[in-house]
């Protein structure tokens, strides 16, 4: 009997909490901010240095460069730029190791398609997926714990 | 339910080539099988945390009528998540076939869409579409509870819309 009401205890004490499941499909669910999401590229920024394409792990960014197009410049600018994202494990390398930030990682993760095609993500994809973006994005920039602040 | 396509009036014949007796019936048995997707426990590799994290109470799959089936025959839809090694493939068709029609496949996360990071050796199945045809592909390594929500939505949304317009769905 006693066992019983113990039992039954724990039961309504349950039902005064707070309930925990998120309202996802009809809320958005904010991640937090170092969460991996798709990447958003800015084309104005990427100096074609190549890092991240040599960097991923699995080799799905592919990128090319042409000349730039005032003659007085040196450097190159970004001519494709391409993610194949059906193999993008979302390390966050190409990110850390971009120099201008060029490329920069979101919060999205609603990428559920139809087809494999549409996971080959090109420049033009990747400039428009502008929401969300990672506040702080670089660890570079980030000031060392501990230390004082200069 | 027999149709006796002699017998019938002009009227008729244009209604069943408009589809229009066949088309509210299977509007109305997408919406039931849309809401009642059961998916098979199957898990292959670290999604298949994630999937059993979204059925956890925190994402609650029970809300959209998803219920895990211990048995391939009294399941719809099949989540593959996780890496489909050569040796797993035909097991993996086996589970399929034993499944009753209709039946989906979800291929989750980045192995199982293309091979992911195991995309160059020699022993992993790179996408699981070249065994089973996948329906919805949910991309990530792994994909996190509400990717598969979301991705599970688009299924539905697939079911009924194919229900209502007749047509497969294969792009956005």
């Amino acid at each position: 009997m006693l066992g019983l009401v113990k039992g039954l205890g724990i039961t309504l004490k349950n039902m005064a909490k707070p309930k925990v499941t998120y309202k996802y499909p009809d809320e958005p669910l904010v991640m937090p901010d170092r969460f991996r999401g798709i990447q958003h590229f800015d084309p104005e920024k990427c100096i074609v240095c190549n890092q991240c394409a040599r960097i991923c792990p699995t080799d799905c960014i592919t990128l090319t460069g042409k000349k730039h197009p005032d003659p007085e410049q040196k450097g190159k600018v970004i001519d494709t730029y391409d993610i194949n994202f059906e193999i993008c494990i979302l390390c966050d390398l190409c990110t850390e190791v971009c120099p201008t930030e060029a490329i920069v990682m979101t919060n999205n993760f609603e990428l559920a398609v139809y087809s494999r095609d549409e996971l080959f993500k090109d420049l033009n994809w990747l400039h428009n997926n502008n929401t969300h973006i990672r506040s702080e994005n670089s660890t570079n920039l980030m000031p060392k714990a501990g230390g004082k602040a200069k | 339910m027999g149709v006796n396509f002699e017998q019938m009036t002009p009227f008729e014949q244009q209604e069943l080539e408009r589809n229009v007796l066949f088309t509210s019936l299977e509007q109305v048995k997408a919406w039931a099988r849309s809401n009642s997707m059961w998916p098979l426990t199957f898990g292959l590799a670290c999604c298949a945390i994630e999937m059993m994290g979204t059925g956890g109470s925190h994402y609650d799959l029970d809300r959209f009528g998803v219920f895990f089936r211990a048995s391939p025959r009294q399941s719809d839809v099949m989540i593959v998540a996780g890496t489909v090694t050569k040796k797993m493939a035909p097991l993996l068709r086996r589970l399929y076939d034993q499944m009753p029609e209709p039946k989906w496949v979800i291929a989750m996360g980045s192995c199982a869409t293309a091979g992911g990071p195991y995309v160059k050796s020699y022993a992993v199945v790179k996408g699981v579409d070249q065994i089973v045809p996948v329906d919805v592909y949910i991309p990530g390594c792994p994909p996190n509870p509400a990717a598969l929500i979301y991705g599970i939505h688009k299924l539905q949304e697939k079911i009924r819309y194919e229900a209502k317009h007749g047509k497969r769905v294969t792009s956005q």
